[in-house]
């Protein structure tokens, strides 16, 4: 026990920086990392994944936050927009800052789908093959998950150009 | 190796952006990429892409974890809990036989919400102990209907149900019943072993929605484990060795959730 242990608390600072990234709000992600871990040990104690730990612990975490954003849905939505988008840290007025915010503020508009495909490989280093089991879709579907996600972002953060360019 | 290179894809580059391809296939994208100077730079703004993001979020990991995330520390809660609901449970299945004799008593107690649980173990032990001992009708509809018992008993507790195989562990599907609970209703599936040997899994629709681990209760001759998904509380139970039948419930369990 105390060894599986070991290995879900070695996942955690990734966990989180998902969690953070899907929602850009800091409490809302440690509390989506907290249910994750909760679930995880709950379920420790009847059997434990055959493949690797991170992705199973990456897919709980998924399946969690889109229950939470169904049922939020319901209800009217109660974060402020603003916050989402100051969240991430950014650094003092460097040329890149406006980069930044402003691919911050394109991830929050891209469609949930490419926002968690998109942020498995570019952020959290998943092979295609493991970040399509966490998604649980074929590996075809997460590549042009991934295609659609990378013209989306560029249509929303290029020059001049706000606007969607393809949207398929 | 051949010339015969296979045609490139979009697959190719966005693996080729995110250096996820193998040295061979390397040369040949990086080859293409540049007689195309168009692709060369969709493939660059894909990397500027993954760098920036990695910016924006990589931060995160590096912060210092907050202790409520500790899973060691969250793993002594979750036993601590475990043990206590095992001893509501045992206390519950202590006040089921009491309550036959003083009455309402019992009843009261059960009533309390954070015995809920308990109550839902005490409901099955007792369906266990009425109907396995039933030799003529031990079910309302028998093993060999069993698509017709699933649908109907799906309906009637309103969530799709699974009726477990558990013929891997020599277990035969007698059959199933509908039962009440709580002023709704609740489903109990009964399977048999070889040598006659009965195994009952009570089935209750839940509203709360919280997991919990398997825990275990001996009353008497029987034994149960129960657990709770996210719209079901089950609770196996049966006259068999502790080890035997917490193989049985993790097998139930794994094809119920």
């Amino acid at each position: 026990m105390s060894q599986f242990l070991d290995q879900v608390e070695d996942c955690v600072p990734a966990l989180r920086r998902y969690a953070r990234a899907l929602t850009h709000n800091a409490d809302l992600a440690d509390d989506l990392v907290q249910d994750c871990l909760e679930r995880a040990i709950r379920k420790s104690s009847l059997w434990r994944p055959t493949g690797p730990l991170r992705a199973w612990l990456f897919r709980m975490l998924l399946n969690i936050h889109r229950n939470e954003l169904r049922h939020r849905r319901r209800a009217p939505d109660t974060m402020p927009m603003t916050d989402l988008v100051a969240e991430p840290q950014v650094q003092s007025a460097s040329p890149g800052r406006l980069a930044l915010a402003e691919t911050a503020r394109a991830m929050q508009e891209l469609p949930a789908d490419q926002r968690e495909a998109l942020l498995l490989i570019a952020v959290e280093g998943f092979s295609y093959a493991d970040a399509a089991a966490v998604l649980d879709i074929p590996v075809g579907t997460l590549m042009s998950r991934l295609g659609r996600a990378r013209a989306t972002l560029r249509s929303l953060t290029e020059e001049g150009g706000p606007k969607l360019r393809t949207m398929k | 190796m051949t010339g015969d290179t296979s045609p490139i894809t979009e697959s190719d580059l966005l693996a080729y952006a995110d250096g996820l391809l193998d040295d061979d296939r390397r040369t040949e994208i990086e080859r293409h990429l540049a007689d195309n100077p168009v692709l060369a730079e969709d493939v660059g703004h894909w990397r500027r892409q993954n760098e920036t993001l990695r910016e924006l979020y990589g931060h995160v990991a590096r912060e210092t974890v907050p202790a409520r995330l500790s899973a060691h520390r969250m793993a002594h809660r979750v036993k601590a809990e475990t043990n206590r609901n095992w001893r509501m449970a045992a206390a519950a299945v202590l006040l089921v036989t009491a309550g036959a004799v003083s009455g309402w008593f019992g009843r009261d107690m059960m009533a309390a919400g954070s015995l809920a649980d308990s109550s839902m173990i005490s409901e099955a032990l007792a369906a266990h102990s009425l109907y396995t001992r039933e030799v003529l009708h031990p079910v309302e509809v028998r093993g060999d209907q069993e698509a017709h018992l699933a649908a109907w008993l799906s309906k009637r507790l309103d969530r799709p149900l699974v009726i477990p195989d558990l013929r891997d562990e020599g277990l035969t599907l007698v059959g199933g019943r509908l039962l009440p609970a709580n002023g709704g209703a609740a489903a109990q599936f009964m399977y048999e072993d070889d040598g006659g040997r009965r195994v009952t899994l009570y089935v209750v629709p839940t509203q709360n929605g919280k997991e919990t681990s398997l825990r275990y209760v001996a009353a008497g001759a029987l034994e149960s484990f129960a657990w709770t998904e996210a719209t079901l509380g089950c609770a196996l139970v049966g006259d068999l060795p502790k080890e035997r039948l917490q193989e049985i419930a993790v097998r139930a369990y794994r094809q119920l959730s």
